[in-house]
């Protein structure tokens, strides 16, 4: 999420604090992390809270694997995001150098394909979770 | 009293994760593949030490990340100096990476095996320190090193591919319980040392989701996937993570 301000038209509940507690996390001093994460615990409360952390601190960890060891874009992430990625900003990231760049014809594909890509995503995501039960 | 000792913590800790955090601190003190146990404990000292670095601040907010030339401050002397330079530069600005950069560690003697171990520590002690942070709880101690050799253990399916660092594409044998069928590099990055992907298994499962579990939507917490995609996708564009 390149755009701070996309958080209060995402629809998604109590997203500015979440993305304020997040940003704090990351940069912040002391004083802005106990800012935010009271404003956070008061808006979603202590459960919400700890889970809050625990991801901001999960991907703390990934983006500095990713970065670290130099991994391309998987493959149909590659080709699913191409025009969102040049869209949001991403793409002038320095690792974006770690993954092929898009051509013109990938950047018109991704939103085409993009709807078929989400339905191939819950199949895979439904026969792992059938893997797992059995 | 045991490491990671939650209890009077103003906000539930399930159980899950601070059985993790001491499962981390336990094999942070042990001999690894490619670093003792001292080392290891090292590793984890100079990554709390690289947050107070002056070098690292001013190369921070300079156009380049190798500008101004310098020495870091160091928290020790055990390891050398480019294993230093790159849990610093790891640390504070992991966004302005850069193939040329990793050579010059491999130039400066710091191999690919020690070089991943090295990223598998740093990356567990930013998170569980990182968690800590976030709820406003003390950093625990580093733990006492227990002796022991390193292992020297190195996978033989790992290969060099598109990344920096050789990794294991279909793991089999010894290193079958990595991953099943087909997984993102991000999980695959670490396998040249394969407990290093075990811990990221381990923690990712308490902190976020299970890895099996990622492409399924509806695999959230008390916070919701929406909720949880939005913190994950702030923390990634603020530290310039295209991956």
């Amino acid at each position: 999420m390149t755009d701070r301000s996309a958080a209060a038209g995402s629809g998604i509940p109590h997203a500015e604090a979440l993305v304020t507690f997040a940003e704090a996390v990351v940069g912040g001093d002391e004083l802005q992390v106990a800012t935010a994460r009271q404003v956070l615990l008061d808006a979603v409360g202590p459960e919400a809270l700890v889970d809050a952390a625990a991801v901001a601190a999960n991907f703390e960890r990934m983006d500095r694997i990713a970065d670290a060891t130099g991994i391309p874009l998987d493959a149909p992430m590659d080709l699913l995001t191409a025009d969102l990625r040049s869209e949001l900003g991403i793409d002038s990231f320095a690792s974006s150098v770690n993954s092929p760049a898009s051509g013109a014809l990938k950047r018109a594909l991704a939103p085409l394909l993009r709807p078929l890509g989400l339905r191939v995503l819950k199949i895979v995501a439904r026969r792992i979770a059938r893997q797992n039960a059995s | 009293m045991s490491a990671f000792d939650y209890t009077g913590v103003p906000v539930p800790i399930p159980e899950d994760i601070a059985d993790a955090h001491r499962r981390f601190w336990e094999r942070l003190a042990s001999q690894g593949c490619w670093w003792t146990g001292a080392e290891r404990v090292a590793i984890a000292a100079e990554v709390r030490r690289a947050a107070d670095c002056a070098l690292c601040r001013e190369r921070k907010s300079a156009l380049s990340p190798e500008t101004p030339p310098g020495e870091h401050d160091r928290a020790g002397d055990l390891l050398p100096d480019a294993a230093v330079d790159a849990i610093h530069r790891v640390t504070t600005d992991p966004g302005r990476l850069s193939k040329s950069w990793y050579e010059k560690t491999q130039a400066a003697g710091l191999g690919d095996a020690h070089y991943v171990e090295l990223i598998g520590i740093l990356v567990a002690l930013v998170s569980v320190d990182g968690f800590h942070r976030g709820l406003g709880i003390s950093l625990e101690p580093l733990p006492e090193p227990v002796p022991g050799e390193p292992s020297r253990y190195r996978p033989a399916g790992a290969r060099m591919e598109q990344a920096w660092v050789p990794m294991i594409a279909k793991p089999s044998g010894d290193e079958a319980d990595l991953w099943k069928g087909i997984t993102g590099n991000v999980i695959r990055a670490l396998s040249l040392v394969p407990d290093a992907v075990r811990q990221l298994k381990e923690l990712s499962t308490v902190h976020y989701v299970a890895v099996e579990k990622v492409a399924d939507p509806s695999a959230g917490r008390t916070l919701s996937r929406a909720q949880m995609e939005l913190i994950a996708g702030r923390v990634s564009a603020l530290n310039e993570c295209f991956y």
